[in-house]
């Protein structure tokens, strides 16, 4: 079977026709290429299914022979050095490509009715395949330059994703902020990459890790310098997977359309920095302290993302944190150099996020009818609330999604972050007790999202948003006339403490705002108010199209087996999971063949522990969030602490904080905002006004001195006979006192 | 007959001296043309654009030998006997590229000239005049004929300028001319000084000269002179300011030409005579070069954030881009000289194309300014897409030529054998941070021309999307950007002979 590895090459181009196809036939013939709309769509699922059956075909040979294949094509030859390209399959890429391609699928699926009724349909699918070939590249990269290169141009295609809807200004900043972000980290790349070309001569990377080990066992090397490069190449994995310093942008990721924030921003592209971390893991867990600082960043970020996660009200938006999260634990077990686990939680996070990315598109797609397309209204949960019973399907698969992402036992991810957590111990106490807390919060905020959403009632009808009339008033047409009406920020109230009291409130603002609607709109004030009070017109979310909930039931699957492969089976008296085997070659390749035989009773006890932390968070979010008139005991239980006296304020004050805090994003985007951007506007200008004034300035000087000096000559130039005798004399004068003064 | 043929086989047949005259001879024919009106004149001048870039096509594809790095297609005719003056041309590794780049972005140009309607006899003449200065200068192989080159295309984008340009035309027209002269000034300072260098014999020839020796001083001496007039060409800080009034009120036409080709000579000029003649100075000052390529990187990128101007924020992109050439240029390695010669090409294609688009654009929406624009992605969107698509070329996304220009400089600079680590690193470090202010300036510029809606909302406003012909234009020019990002060896392939024997000059002597 040796010659399905020689055509593996063809992985990432075989979805690269639909893009290039639909960008010519949009630019030069646009009608016609419009009204193909669903056969390029199915020619794009189509071509990635052959892909997924390619890399399950390759994975298979992985587990059974475990052989790692590569092969190589110069593409640049010069005389001093020489760039190639080639395709590197292991463990590693086939399990990435198994992902991305079953991922992109469905996400193709469901995207086909998500953007039907959008007039950029062709061009998002033109993207979306776009990604997928760049993403395959990358996966199967053989080189650091061609890494390097599909980094770039993954980049690039999250950049035209999130500004798919180029009207709204907020996509459109959040465009630029997540692609300048991210060339940050690339700048760290490519100098890290340039390091250890410099260092060891080579970019493959076995020839890299070779070469390295060399030097460094015969200590040729400047440790310093050594460091300082791996440092640079990670921070093009912190950049790319949202991590500590440089993860501002993906929360603002998440104006793109819900498919690619569940694709490109949930499942794969983030996944990229953990793919590039893993693959180098050889080459950093020879040099000192860079695997401390792997695993440091990502309990910082595992922290940061769990704490930011809790107050926001986009439900994209807390998502986006709880993956940063999520990656976090990733970038830590990667630091603690378990390599299966790290990768265990990729496969896991990467279905439930999906899935969790899905059904918030599906409840965002059932909103929209009702609030408009505003994403301000239609992504909010204090506006949401009481969708199980209109939509079950979506709720259902939320739900598994939520538990799996809680670390619930039989679904996917509970097996791997219990692994997480596991080795988190053996690594260092201060490390394991802030990963188990976070998991308390995962669970915590994950189910205050799923309660604000799908719980009690729909509150937009309750702050009055009625469906007919004012979503005339609020939405934004996307492609159409009307501006887009942003709705100032008196949200900053609902920071959505407790529910009971955040109720009230929300609901009193809201009747402040209509009550001058009303007065705005005074021409009409009667129908207004017929439709404030007569409750029978308004519209309710209904489920969406069979063709978003196959997908969804489809990542439900996954999510609740996709834990198999790690799960250790008894066989022939040997413990080996399917993952430990697929991964063979590279475990080894790390000398880390620890004991896989696994002691139940141990897995149990921590089992136990940890599902016992996030039953810890559900109840407490539970009993914050679940509506009160759903469930009177909590209601008392709350008046109760309520009333408990003195400490009520300090408690107050420190969820205020706490709430502060998460709500304005940890004050790091302000901080970035005025130290970074304000800095490089500042340079800006300073330069501007030194171009102008100053070099600009002394050209514009000598031309204008020397029209002033024309001017005078012109003057003295007059005519006047007497004007040039003493010009005359003058000069002789001067000649005669220099002759004077030299013969002296 | 057969005479004929024969000479149309042979090497003999002059190609070169046709290559170049055809063009202003040719224009000069257009005054003869009968009165009915510009549509002859249009069809005329694009005629014999795209006879000449076939001729040359022809030309190289037949009679050159590509492994080879010496001169090929070499005419020599005496000139003017008394002072040994040839008309000496000929080609090699270094100029074929140049040369084919001016043939295409000159077509092109001439392409999207045809909306000029005033005065479009002299326009094309002019146009056709500065082609065969461009090639001339390209392909001359004696430097007072390079000289007379180099100037007799200043005065075509002089009257260019000043007669089809914006507002302040005639002060950015003044201030090219002024500058350009005076850097002119110093060209011919240092063609004198080595024609007359040590006979009595002038001696003009690139090849006696390029192998004649001069004190150190000397050399350093005529090194600044030909220094200056190429900095001021290229433009290197501080003699950059005529780059972005002049980018800024030009038509766009002679703008893709201006940016295209123009400021290529200047880089041409520095490999061609700093390099190649001057080689002991061009060690000593190397250095220098590099430190004033990564500043003016970082210096161009930032100002061109803080423009308003659309046009000069594209110029100042360009002048930010040059430092690459600089760098690449004061490396003194294979690769990095390699890749400058890359950049040289790349930034031709993409710079012209850039400010083709914005000049299109500001047909349609007059205004110039940044911050007022906003929202035309919708009614344009073929505009939208070419200029996001050079916008990312532009700014270094793999698969595009300026990435592997780009690359290549970086490798050139690491493998350098003349620097210490520690200045390596500084100096690639600073690069590297251009890498980051590029996206920002140039993404902030499209966000701000086509994103959101604020045109668009204007009930008045009714714009037209690029015709076929300004779709070809940009589609023409996109293709070889790309061809070159995922195949680079096309371009690669011409110079790296020639590459290798100029720099041998730096480890033989």
């Amino acid at each position: 079977m040796e010659h399905t590895y020689q055509y593996a090459w063809i992985i990432p181009f075989v979805p690269l026709p639909v893009p290039m196809l639909i960008g010519v036939g949009l630019l030069l013939f646009p009608t016609a290429t419009k009204k193909l709309r669903r056969v390029w769509a199915f020619h794009s699922v189509l071509l990635l299914s052959i892909v997924m059956i390619f890399s399950i075909d390759l994975s298979i040979q992985q587990i059974n022979s475990s052989s790692i294949y590569q092969y190589v094509w110069s593409w640049v030859i010069n005389n001093d050095f020489s760039l190639e390209l080639g395709y590197l399959i292991d463990p590693l890429t086939s399990i990435m490509s198994i992902l991305i391609t079953t991922v992109g699928i469905m996400v193709l699926i469901y995207s086909d009715n998500y953007m039907s009724h959008d007039q950029g349909y062709l061009r998002f699918f033109a993207y979306m395949s776009f990604f997928s070939t760049s993403m395959l590249g990358l996966v199967t990269s053989s080189n650091l330059i061609q890494i390097y290169i599909f980094w770039e141009l993954v980049g690039m295609c999250s950049y035209l994703l999130i500004g798919f809807w180029f009207t709204r200004p907020i996509a459109a900043n959040a465009c630029q902020k997540a692609f300048v972000t991210n060339r940050v980290g690339d700048f760290g790349l490519l100098l890290g990459i340039l390091g250890f070309y410099w260092i060891t001569g080579s970019f493959e990377f076995r020839d890299l890790f070779e070469i390295f080990n060399n030097l460094i066992s015969k200590n040729e090397v400047n440790l310093f310098f050594v460091t300082l490069c791996a440092v640079l190449l990670f921070a093009g994995a912190v950049a790319k997977s949202a991590q500590f310093p440089l993860h501002v942008w993906l929360p603002d990721a998440m104006e793109g359309p819900t498919p690619i924030s569940a694709l490109i921003h949930a499942a794969t592209m983030v996944a990229a920095g953990i793919f590039l971390v893993a693959r180098l893991l050889p080459l950093f867990i020879v040099i000192p302290y860079i695997m401390n600082l792997i695993s440091l960043i990502g309990i910082i970020t595992v922290l940061l993302g769990a704490t930011l996660a809790l107050a926001q009200k986009d439900i994209k938006r807390s998502l986006a944190y709880s993956t940063m999260s999520q990656l976090g634990y990733m970038m830590l077990a990667l630091g603690m150099g378990s390599y299966r686990t790290a990768l265990f939680h990729l496969i896991t996070h990467a279905y439930s996020k999906a899935l969790l990315f899905l059904g918030s598109g599906s409840v965002i797609h059932s909103m929209e009818t009702i609030v408009g397309y505003s994403p301000n209204k239609s992504q909010n949960m204090v506006l949401m609330g009481g969708l199980t019973k209109h939509v079950p399907i979506t709720k259902t698969a939320f739900l598994v999604g939520t538990l799996s992402l809680c670390g619930i036992p039989p679904l996917a991810c509970f097996w791997s972050k219990d692994e997480i957590l596991n080795d988190s111990w053996l690594y260092s106490p201060i490390f394991a007790i802030i990963a188990c807390s976070t998991a308390g919060l995962t669970a915590f905020y994950m189910f205050r999202i799923y309660l604000l959403t799908f719980e009690g009632h729909l509150n937009v009808h309750l702050q009055s948003y009625s469906g007919k009339k004012n979503t005339s008033f609020y939405s934004i047409s996307l492609w159409g006339k009307g501006g887009l009406k942003t709705i100032n920020n008196k949200f900053r109230l609902l920071t959505l403490l407790t529910m009971n009291t955040n109720e009230s409130a929300s609901f009193f603002s809201k009747k402040a705002y209509r009550v001058d609607e009303n007065i705005k709109n005074m021409t009409r004030p009667f129908i207004t108010i017929t439709n404030f009070f007569n409750k029978n017109t308004y519209l309710y979310p209904y489920e969406s199209d069979n063709t978003m909930l196959f997908p969804l039931l489809v990542l439900v699957l996954f999510t609740l087996f996709v834990g198999c492969i790690g799960i250790p089976f008894n066989q022939e008296g040997m413990d080996l999971d399917i993952l430990s085997k697929w991964l063979s070659p590279s475990i080894n390749l790390l000398h880390q063949n620890s004991n896989n035989s696994m002691d139940w009773y141990e897995f149990v006890k921590d089992a136990i522990f940890s599902v016992s932390i996030a039953y810890f968070g559900i109840s407490i979010a539970s009993f914050l969030y679940k509506p009160v008139y759903s469930s009177l005991q909590n209601f008392d239980l709350i008046n109760s602490l309520v009333k408990t006296g003195p400490k009520r304020i300090l408690r107050d004050k420190i969820i205020n904080v706490i709430y502060d805090w998460s709500y304005n994003r940890g004050y790091i985007d302000a901080f970035y905002g005025t130290s970074l951007t304000g800095g490089i506007r500042g340079l800006a200008e300073l330069t501007h006004f030194f171009d102008r004034r100053v070099i600009d300035g002394i050209t514009n000087g000598v031309g204008v001195m020397s029209f002033f000096v024309g001017e005078g000559i012109k003057y003295v130039g007059g005519g006047r006979i007497s004007s040039y005798l003493f010009l005359y004399l003058s000069y002789v004068s001067i000649f005669l006192l220099i002759y004077y003064f030299l013969n002296l | 007959m057969v005479q004929m043929y024969l000479v149309f086989t042979t090497n003999y047949f002059p190609w070169l001296t046709i290559i170049v005259v055809l063009p202003i001879s040719a224009g000069s024919l257009i005054f003869f043309l009968p009165h009915r009106g510009n549509r002859v004149i249009r069809w005329y001048t694009i005629c014999i654009c795209i006879l000449e870039l076939l001729l040359t096509t022809y030309a190289f594809c037949y009679h050159l030998q590509l492994d080879d790095p010496l001169i090929q297609l070499v005419e020599d005719y005496k000139w003017i006997k008394f002072f040994d003056f040839h008309w000496r041309l000929g080609i090699d590794g270094l100029s074929i590229g140049p040369i084919l780049l001016t043939g295409f972005i000159t077509t092109l140009a001439t392409l999207a000239a045809r909306p000029v309607t005033r005065d479009s006899r002299l326009f094309h003449f002019l146009m056709l005049a500065m082609y065969s200065g461009q090639i001339g200068s390209f392909s001359s192989r004696d430097l007072l004929l390079f000289f007379i080159m180099w100037e007799l295309e200043l005065i075509p984008v002089y009257l260019l300028l000043s007669m089809w340009g914006g507002k302040k035309r005639l002060y950015s027209a003044t201030k090219f001319i002024l500058y350009t002269a005076g850097g002119s000034v110093f060209l011919l300072m240092g063609v004198l000084g080595i024609g007359l260098y040590g006979s009595t014999e002038p001696i003009l020839n690139f090849e006696t000269s390029a192998n004649q020796s001069y004190p150190v001083a000397l050399e350093i001496i005529f090194y600044i002179g030909f220094f200056i007039a190429f900095a001021v060409k290229l433009p290197i800080i501080p003699l950059h300011t005529w780059l972005p009034d002049t980018h800024g009120e030009a038509h766009y036409s002679t703008c893709m030409l201006l940016a295209g080709i123009l400021l290529k000579m200047g880089a041409y000029g520095l490999v061609r005579i700093n390099m190649e003649l001057l080689p002991h100075a061009h060690s000593i000052f190397s250095p220098w070069l590099i430190i004033v390529g990564t500043i003016q990187i970082i210096y161009a990128a930032s100002t061109s954030l803080g423009q308003r101007n659309l046009k000069k924020r594209i110029a100042y992109s360009s002048v930010s881009h040059m430092g690459f050439i600089i760098i690449g240029i004061g490396s003194i390695t294979d690769t990095g000289l390699n890749g400058a010669i890359l950049q040289i090409i790349s930034h031709g294609f993409i710079g012209a194309a850039l400010f083709f688009l914005a000049g299109t654009s500001y047909d349609r929406i007059r205004l110039v300014y940044l911050d007022e624009m906003g929202g035309i992605a919708i009614p344009m969107p073929k505009i939208f897409t070419m200029f996001s698509s050079f916008s990312m070329a532009s700014l270094a996304l793999p698969g595009m030529s300026g990435f592997v220009a780009e690359l290549i400089v970086f490798f050139g600079i690491i493998t350098s054998q003349k620097y210490l680590l520690m200045p390596k690193i500084l100096i690639t470090f600073v690069m590297a941070i251009g890498m980051i202010l590029t996206p920002i300036y140039l993404l902030s510029m499209s966000r701000q021309m086509f994103y959101g809606y604020k045109l668009f909302n204007d009930p008045n406003s009714y714009f037209f999307d690029s015709g076929p012909r300004e779709l070809f234009v940009s589609i023409s020019i996109f293709l070889p950007v790309l061809g070159i990002g995922i195949y680079p060896d096309f371009v690669l392939s011409l110079s790296v002979d020639k590459v290798e024997v100029i720099l041998s000059n730096y480890f033989y002597r």
